[in-house]
């Protein structure tokens, strides 16, 4: 299933089809990854619970990449055991190198999860890793809230009055990975 | 002997005609070894720079479409039925965009120096006054002529546009296929943007005796107002727009020839607004490009008169709704107007104020003023009687039309949440909807999809109807050159880092957040004794903001090129002064040779100049270029999150050894070095973030341990302050102890021990074992092994 993109006009592409996909089945994803990291931007700060869902998927043993100026949250939180802080531009840069070492130097990684990033900024990152993490593939998910079409699967898109039914998707993610 | 033609007596069908004389040029400096660069004569430059900062791409679209073999799916970098791979399309588009670019600022160029040599004749001296005796900085350094006359500069265009030509040449299916090499031909054109930037605002600040170092320019130049609010409308007002200032120019002149200054309002938007307050500092600016569309509903002009760039497709169509007549006056922006350019004046104003037709085309400079002028002052009492701004029963008759069905976020550039706002303003709050103001940037894509026709961005103007009459803040003109003597005095502060570094504050206002950022940039940096130079879109902006005391960033803060000055050097073309800034450190205080020198000029910038651009809301073409032209000649920049859509970066990793190594000059010793700078052009999310990257990317390997401790100071202090923590790499621009904040020299050894095992003489409060590399003050870095004055033994 798939829907139309945040940004209307963003239609990468044939081969851009990202699908809209449930909580569980993005949390089975991450469940089975090899290694996940989870990549949140400064979007997250907009509400505790946001925050609170990245450091809940933290404690699940996931490592955080904070981009943008995201690392405050985490810092005021006082939870900073396995967070990087990183741009994300660089970030996506050193993802698409097989050979990079990863944050923790225990390489690279199978399955990026991008959550409370700028939509456009994380559209273009989605694209780079989409277009050229092949060998060995990459798969890139959202839980934003919005539909992403680089992104192998995202949400759909929420307004305003439906973010409680965005928190109750997030919720269900969160419990239902099996780290 | 002259140019000309030559009739031999007594030989009637004889004439001899006598095109360039060859003059004996004067001696002023050695030719260095790349005199008019070629496509291929700087690719081992480009190619020691993309090696370190190797491009990163991040396709808007995955297909190409530009021959008919296509639509080519290039997605997972497949190869398209040309053969060419998504990462070779990618370094193909970015070069187109840069030549777009770039024939903006050359077409610019070439059309200024016909209008300036017909009516000040090819000898117009450049002559910019006791303090500047280099010129053309970028003149000399890439063509290595040093000009005297505006005509001159003819032999220069003829060199850009000749490279151009075999530069877009590239771009043909079939051509390149290589993307380091799309790279090596978009640095090659950014730099010939950057030259061609010289070429129009030297000639222009010749031509029309802009402020330079004659009395009056400089530091002294005056401030001019800012702003929406500013405009005068019980004045019959003429609105400027575009970046080609004759037009503007013989309307200043129409106005003062005929005593007219106080009757009529002269306002702009854009870069030709800098340029009219460079010529007439009465004119105002009225706001940058963002809110253009806005400025044009408001239906504060009386006539529009456009020049050429950043005009809205839409003008004609946008000022027959406020009945606002349009003056086209450049034939790359024509607007499907009919041409009376030779008409009777008075026939023509006629036509306007009668509104016979919704504008004219008038495309000889010297003829506008008099329509312009004639036009505002006959049309205005007429449109004075007639509703432009809603009121408020039909603002709330659109709010409540809303249904809030989504489709306008969905179109918006930033995704502003408009129906909610909508939402408020329908229960009477209209606060949520006066907030999207600053934050729109003035695109109009939301009307488009509104199955209501709601008005989208008049019922958002008027909702901050209010705030908009209260827009006035302040400027300083647009300076232009900065002064060889400037030069003498800060060139070693800023090559030994003392001077931390010089911000270079740029671009358009597509931002991902409102106006304030370009304030908040502006005001950090320069609180921090960093040298602030801004040039248009963002200069505009910067000046909307005020501090608790209501004073503007150009109140508070010198305009001297030193430390902490924040300085508008003028509109786009004019970013060349700050390429010619960074040219004259090398010129002035290291006495390095410039003529025909790029590469070794463009090595010293890198390795020795903390210098950082930002364009925070980058969107055109042009912004490419300008970035590109900068990132050649060493100088790093930061863009905002809008500017991934350009689709590449250069991106330095830290983590790869062999990427940083650089060469000392004195014998020939390869050393690892920190990544100084790290990146030449990166994108930042949000404006927390940014900041400290602009602190981190003035780190140069020349620096001083007194400067890098200043410089680590600021890099850390920003971190901490917008991002609540120290940075994670600070550690890696740390070469001996006293490169330590003083301050916090003790906690920060500490740390160094603890958390990166280093090994500390804390009886001597030194670093005993941990930088990569050695503090040496004479330290000469070069990537060039050409300059290796004595191998080692």
């Amino acid at each position: 299933m798939a829907c139309e993109p945040f940004d209307i006009a963003n239609v990468p592409g044939p081969a851009a089809l990202g699908v809209v996909a449930t909580p569980e089945a993005m949390a089975s994803v991450v469940s089975s990854a090899r290694r996940p990291l989870l990549v949140v931007g400064s979007e997250i700060l907009r509400d505790d619970f946001y925050l609170d869902v990245a450091i809940e998927i933290g404690r699940k043993g996931i490592p955080i990449a904070a981009t943008g100026h995201s690392i405050k949250g985490f810092v005021q939180k006082g939870y900073t055991d396995n967070v990087h802080i990183i741009n994300l531009h660089e970030l996506t840069n050193c993802l698409r190198d097989p050979e990079w070492r990863g944050l923790d130097g225990g390489g690279s990684y199978d399955v990026v999860i991008f959550f409370g990033i700028l939509y456009y900024y994380a559209s273009q990152m989605l694209s780079c890793i989409r277009n050229f993490c092949v060998r060995p593939l990459m798969r890139a998910i959202s839980i934003d809230r919005y539909f992403h079409p680089n992104a192998a699967m995202s949400f759909p898109n929420f307004r305003p009055k439906d973010e409680d039914k965005y928190k109750e998707m997030l919720k269900k993610f969160v419990e239902n990975i099996r780290r | 002997m002259a140019k000309g033609i030559l009739d031999v007596a007594g030989l009637e069908n004889v004439r001899i005609f006598i095109g360039e004389v060859a003059e004996e040029e004067e001696e002023w400096e050695p030719m260095g070894p790349h005199p008019k660069p070629g496509i291929t004569t700087l690719r081992n430059w480009d190619f020691k720079l993309l090696q370190r900062y190797k491009p990163f791409y991040a396709p808007f679209c995955d297909m190409c479409c530009l021959c008919t073999y296509g639509k080519c799916d290039l997605s997972g970098n497949k190869k398209g039925a040309c053969g060419i791979r998504m990462d070779a399309q990618q370094g193909r588009i970015v070069l187109l965009a840069c030549l777009i670019g770039c024939t903006a600022h050359a077409g610019h160029a070439r059309h200024l120096l016909h209008d300036l040599i017909r009516k000040f004749g090819r000898d117009a001296p450049i002559d910019f006054g006791p303090e500047i005796a280099v010129e053309a900085p970028l003149t000399r350094l890439i063509t290595g002529i040093r000009p005297k006359t505006i005509g001159d500069m003819e032999e220069v265009l003829d060199y850009i546009e000749e490279q151009i030509v075999q530069l877009s040449d590239a771009l043909h299916t079939g051509q390149e296929g290589s993307f380091l090499d799309f790279e090596s031909k978009a640095l090659h054109m950014g730099m010939l943007d950057s030259l061609a930037k010289e070429v129009a605002d030297i000639i222009q600040i010749a031509a029309y005796k802009l402020p330079s170092s004659h009395p009056g320019g400089g530091p002294d130049v005056p401030l001019v107002e800012v702003g929406l609010g500013t405009v005068d409308t019980s004045k019959p007002v003429i609105l400027v727009i575009g970046h080609n200032v004759p037009p503007a120019a013989d309307i200043a002149d129409y106005l003062m020839e005929h005593g007219l200054e106080d009757a009529v309002e002269l306002a702009g938007i854009c870069c030709t607004a800098h340029d009219t307050t460079r010529y007439y500092p009465k004119a105002k600016i009225v706001c940058a490009l963002g809110r253009q569309l806005r400025a044009i509903r408001l239906g504060i002009a009386d006539v529009i008169v456009v020049d050429e760039q950043c005009i809205r497709a839409d003008i004609v169509e946008l000022a027959q709704k406020t009945f606002t007549p349009v003056i086209a006056t450049n034939d790359k922006a024509l607007h499907g107007l009919e041409d009376r350019t030779y008409d009777e004046p008075d026939k023509v104003v006629k036509d306007l104020v009668e509104g016979k037709v919704p504008g004219v085309l008038i495309l000889d400079p010297e003829r506008v003023g008099e329509v312009a002028v004639k036009t505002a002052m006959q049309i205005a009492p007429k449109r004075r009687a007639m509703k432009i701004i809603m009121d408020d029963e039909e603002f709330q008759r659109w709010v409540r039309l809303c249904y809030q069905c989504g489709n306008c976020t969905l179109a918006c550039p930033n995704g502003l949440r408009i129906g909610s706002a909508m939402a408020k303003a329908a229960t009477g709050d209209t606060k949520p909807l006066a907030e999207l103001f600053d934050l729109c940037v003035g695109c109009g894509r939301c009307e488009q999809v509104c199955k209501r026709h709601i008005p989208i961005v008049d019922v958002i103007t008027k909702a901050a109807y209010p705030y908009v009459r209260q827009e006035r803040g302040k400027a300083r003109v647009g300076r232009g050159p900065v002064w060889d003597t400037e030069i003498r005095d800060v060139g070693a502060p800023i090559v030994l880092g003392t001077i931390p570094g010089v911000i270079a504050i740029i671009g358009c206002g597509n931002y991902p957040n409102g106006t304030r950022d370009a304030y908040l940039i502006t005001k950090e940096f320069a609180d921090r004794n960093y040298i602030v130079v801004l040039t248009g879109c963002m200069a505009i902006d910067a000046a909307l903001w005020k501090d608790e005391e209501g004073r503007g960033v150009y109140e508070t803060h010198h305009g001297r090129f030193d430390a902490g000055g924040v300085i508008n050097i003028g509109s786009c073309v004019s970013n060349a002064h700050i390429h010619g800034a960074c040219i004259k450190i090398a010129s002035i205080y290291a006495r390095r040779n410039l003529r025909g020198n790029y590469e070794e000029i463009a090595d010293y910038i890198l390795n020795r100049v903390g210098a950082c651009g930002v364009a925070w809301g980058a969107m055109s073409q042009k912004a490419a270029s300008i970035a590109t032209g900068f990132n050649r000649l060493g100088v790093p920049a930061v863009v905002g999150p809008h500017g991934t859509k350009y689709r590449r970066a250069y991106l330095g990793r830290p983590d790869i050894e062999d990427d940083w190594k650089i060469i000392d000059a004195r014998d020939g010793t390869e050393y690892r070095f920190e990544p100084a700078p790290q990146h030449l052009l990166v994108a930042c999310e949000t404006v927390e973030e940014a900041l400290p990257m602009i602190a981190k990317l003035c780190f140069r390997p020349s620096d001083t341990d007194r400067g890098r401790s200043i410089k680590l100071t600021h890099y850390i202090d920003l971190h901490e302050k917008y991002l609540g923590c120290l940075p994670p790499d600070w550690h890696l621009f740390v070469r001996t102890a006293t490169d330590l904040p003083i301050a916090r020299r003790e906690e920060l050894l500490k740390r160094l021990e603890d958390e990166h095992g280093w090994k500390i003489d804390w009886e001597r409060k030194r670093i005993l074992e941990g930088p990569m590399r050695p503090y040496d003050p004479s330290f000469d870095p070069t990537n060039l092994p050409r300059l290796i004055r004595k191998k080692k033994e």
